[in-house]
């Protein structure tokens, strides 16, 4: 698949830098445009891989944004992107759509620029072009509190109503000890980026090299086209380097009686792959469709493999529809599979979210109810007998 | 974030020189140069090392009731009973009059206006008025500029205002509790620092000033000018300039807490090698202290002496920033700290973000809690306030004015002494005196009650009247000027009973009223230069 990507907010921008660095490192060419957005200038300088001038600071001139981000208000966030639409509309202007299949809008849903803006931005894409328009998008954990909660909950729902697909990322289940505010949440993003890119990557060469088994970008779409939310699984295996010259020919003498241990090791590694971490913890039954993709070498990837963990893949979904194709990478060390679970309907995470930001919903609203009086309560005496100087 | 600092009168220059030496020290530079200082008094500026010649604007200096010269004191004087007035301060420039504050600049707007134009408010991110709210420039001038900058300015303006401490006088708890009725509404936050939280011992508050200013300097530019070291490093979760004004957003009164750890991370080092020599350790803690310290460190920062002692659970927002080696923060730490705000404050609204500071072998937590309204030390102020008021009201009855006067230790010594004096001195004084306290009471509760603007002016009657109170009920300040002011006002009454209080107080401050009572100008000879003696004599001529 070929894409166009557009990073809104940190953790969007920060996800796409490492989906370039991801595919840049494994000779993929997955990211036609990159664009990122941001409220924050200071924000707006940390990706790497994102050339200078596909870097849109927006809210510069909002009263309560300018160019040093939103504050966390997901409303200033919409706020600032509605005005400034025709600037975003504008930096579109050199994306040659033709050239891709889908675009790709990457956004943390717990600040205020990512939850607020994306919506927006995501809105004016669909107005404006044909092809799909998928969102991924980053869930705050429970620690981050009660406010970030609230703007995911609400974001989530505008994201999943615009977009084409939405594929979910929880922090929560990220999570890992040891790590400091330094690494933050590289980590995360580059696991993140491994297995969004390792999926979408998947037919990106559409002449050369395409194997009767190998997966097409519209196999990709097809499985995303149900809409709703998204988790992937991933899994990698490591393998003989094929330039390893008297190895592989070793190897390769032995491939017919490897072969019922590679069937094996294929359907190990989607197991593994589903039964991993996933990008947003989900019931795996709950999935409408589903799709595996194989990248590495193609002589690693084996038929049978291939066809039991395709059947293995449709009982533990229960659904008829999954589809399994390669990707071939001759050069790569390793052997991934990706799992796409599309449009799962049982993700608990989602549902602690959302009453994180009921409950957070009614602290601001009793908090705003009071704030008024309470100052004017707090500054005056009792029987106001203290006058203002002015 | 970037910001102007206006300290404004005695107290808000001194904190505002506090500040700029702060921004050396720490390598912040988070003004750029845009400060500006206001007085009424040049004396004011002596202080001031780090405060540019030409930011320094004095204002007022043509104005009949201002005073330019420093009185000069007694040695006594500062053993009397009320150690901790600054004498300095409210002696010279308005005399500790807010209502005469506010009327001097109010009158100097233009020479306000032309000074603001050295700074550029687009090039910061927010503006910060530094003021003593007790004092008379702190509290009146003050609340002047605030009212200008916020019509020409569209960045928020908040107020980094100190309260007096509880052995300062009665007039300044007055002073402060009506400035913070007209700042917090005119301001988008006011940041208060509670001087009697602050004084570290019963020394002379005079004595502390350096001090506390700077515990105050470092926690404020902790807040507020994380990041703006140079060359900044990129922070995965950095506190933007959006992520403060937001938190500050919501107004009302603003307080910050702060701690820090050491790293120490020599010893750290060694016994980490030591313990993995001898196969103690069996996780991987080489770089990033524990979560729990850091977790402690935020809970820390949030029980710590908080600039303004407040109850937290009444804040309405929060905001926390760690500053520190990114290296050495634990993000568990990072987000279990943040997670525990939220627990401590009953709030959501809780942004947090880190400072990395490479080099630093402290990790330090600031915390900001907004629109706290659970502030007992402000019901205190008030009511101090309000009981001056009255005690004013009812002065003549000298038994009722003991009882509702008595309220804070220091004070109440003073109070009563003073209220016996008074009644010593009554009897041996005019007994015109009382009915003229009287009619002025009665004016002035009117007019408090109808929550009139006290414009300082000396020539309407209502006005003056208003004047005399504040003047009055706080009069055990050293206020020998202020007769001047009674007394050129052309209602002799008024006159005649501000400097009968004064009287008094010289009476007290010389901690013998018995003795002196019998002689006023006597008094006021002891206490204060010869000007007093004049207006004095002449007050005393008219009412007789």
């Amino acid at each position: 698949m070929k894409l166009a990507t557009i990073g809104v907010g940190n953790a969007g921008s920060k996800v796409i830098d490492r989906m370039v660095e991801f595919e840049q490192a494994t000779g993929r060419d997955l990211c036609r445009h990159t664009l990122v957005i941001n409220t924050a200038r200071t924000d707006l300088a940390k990706p790497k891989h994102v050339p200078e001038d596909r870097r849109l600071l927006i809210g510069e001139t909002h009263k309560k944004a300018k160019g040093h981000g939103v504050g966390g208000d997901a409303a200033v966030g919409a706020e600032v992107a509605q005005t400034e639409i025709d600037e975003i509309r504008r930096i579109f202007d050199d994306v040659e759509i033709h050239e891709v299949d889908a675009i790709l809008v990457a956004a943390g849903l717990g600040g205020g620029t990512g939850s607020g803006a994306a919506p927006v931005v995501i809105e004016e894409l669909q107005k404006m072009y044909d092809e799909p328009v998928y969102g991924l998008g980053m869930l705050p954990g429970k620690y981050e509190g009660g406010r970030p909660a609230l703007n995911a909950a609400r974001s989530l729902q505008s994201f999943v109503n615009k977009v084409d697909n939405f594929i979910a990322f929880d922090n929560d289940a990220w999570r890992s000890r040891g790590q400091t505010i330094e690494e933050g949440y590289e980590e995360m993003n580059r696991e993140l980026a491994t297995r969004i890119v390792t999926l979408l990557a998947a037919g990106e060469v559409d002449e050369s090299e395409v194997g009767e088994n190998a997966m097409d970008s519209s196999d990709i779409m097809r499985t995303l086209e149900v809409g709703g939310v998204s988790s992937i699984g991933y899994a990698s295996t490591g393998v003989d380097t094929p330039d390893d010259g008297l190895l592989s020919r070793f190897s390769e003498a032995e491939v017919s009686e490897m072969e019922s241990t590679d069937a094996a090791k294929i359907k190990g590694l989607v197991r593994r792959a589903v039964n991993s971490r996933l990008t947003v913890p989900c019931d795996v039954a709950s999935a409408d469709r589903a799709l595996i993709i194989f990248a590495g070498p193609s002589s690693e990837i084996s038929r049978k493999g291939v066809e039991s963990a395709r059947d293995w893949l449709e009982q533990e979904t229960e659904t008829v529809d999954v589809l399994a194709g390669d990707d071939p990478r001759p050069n790569s060390e390793t052997l991934a599979a990706a799992v796409l679970l599309s449009n799962v309907t049982e993700t608990p995470r989602i549902k602690e979210i959302q009453d994180q930001a009921v409950d957070a919903q009614n602290t601001i609203e009793q908090q705003e109810a009071v704030r008024e009086e309470e100052i004017e309560s707090l500054i005056t005496d009792d029987n106001n007998d203290l006058d203002p100087i002015v | 974030m970037k910001l102007a600092l206006f300290g404004v009168g005695n107290a808000g220059t001194r904190l505002l020189d506090q500040l700029i030496l702060a921004e050396d020290t720490t390598g912040r530079n988070f003004t750029d140069g845009h400060v500006l200082a206001f007085n009424t008094a040049p004396a004011a500026f002596e202080a001031a090392t780090a405060i540019p010649e030409d930011r320094q604007v004095l204002i007022g200096d043509t104005h009949p009731e201002v005073t330019h010269e420093l009185v000069s004191f007694d040695p006594d004087d500062d053993t009397t009973a009320e150690p901790d007035t600054p004498t300095d301060a409210d002696s010279a420039g308005v005399d500790g009059d807010p209502n005469l504050g506010a009327t001097v600049a109010s009158d100097e707007l233009p020479e306000i206006r032309r000074s603001l134009d050295l700074v550029d408010d687009t090039e910061v991110d927010a503006a910060v008025v530094i003021a003593g709210l007790g004092g008379g420039t702190g509290a009146g001038a003050s609340s002047v500029l605030l009212e200008e900058l916020q019509s020409v300015y569209e960045i928020p303006i908040y107020v980094l205002g100190v309260l007096p401490a509880a052995s300062e006088s009665d007039r300044r708890a007055l002073t402060a509790a009506r400035a913070v009725r007209t700042l917090v509404p005119l301001a988008d936050a006011v940041l208060p620092v509670d001087n009697e939280a602050w004084r570290r011992n019963i020394d002379p508050l005079d004595d502390q000033y350096e001090t506390i200013n700077e515990d105050i300097a470092t926690r404020f530019v902790s807040l507020f000018a994380a990041g703006e070291a140079d060359p900044a490093s990129v922070s995965e979760m950095r506190i933007d300039p959006a992520d403060v004004r937001r938190t500050l957003g919501v107004g009302g009164l603003a307080t910050i807490g702060y701690a820090t750890v050491d790293l120490d991370t020599e010893n750290r080092g060694f016994l980490y090698r030591l313990k993995r020599l001898l196969g103690l350790v069996d996780e991987e803690p080489s770089g990033p202290t524990d979560a729990a310290t850091i977790k402690q460190l935020v809970g820390r920062a949030l029980g710590s002496k908080l600039t303004l002692p407040c109850e937290i659970t009444s804040a309405d927002r929060v905001l926390l920033i760690l500053s520190g080696p990114p290296s050495a923060i634990s993000r568990k730490g990072f987000e279990t700290g943040r997670y525990l705000l939220e627990d401590e404050t009953g709030t959501v609204e809780v942004l947090a973000g880190d400072e990395p500071v490479p080099d630093a072998d402290t990790i330090t937590a600031t915390v900001l809690l907004s629109n706290v309204t659970d502030v007992p030390r402000l019901s205190t102020i008030q009511q101090r306030a309000v009981d001056a008021l009255s005690a004013f009201d009812d002065e003549s009855p000298a038994t009722q004015s003991t009882g509702e006067t008595g309220f804070e230790f220091d004070a109440e010594t003073d109070d009563s002494t003073e209220t016996t004096a008074h009644a010593a001195d009554s009897d041996v004084a005019d007994g015109d005196d009382e009915t003229a306290d009287d009619e002025t009471a009665d004016e002035t509760t009117g007019e408090a009650t109808a929550g009139d603007e006290a414009t300082g002016g000396t020539t309407a009657d209502g006005a003056t009247a208003d004047d005399v109170t504040d003047d009055d009920t706080t009069a055990e300040t050293d206020t020998a000027v202020d007769d001047d002011a009674a007394s050129t006002s052309d209602t002799a009454t008024n006159g005649d009973g501000v400097v009968d209080d004064v009287a008094d107080t010289d009476h007290t401050s010389d901690g013998d009223p018995e003795t002196q009572a019998d002689d006023n100008s006597e008094a006021d000879d002891t206490d204060a230069d010869d000007e007093p003696l004049i207006p004095d004599a002449e007050t005393s001529d008219g009412s007789a």
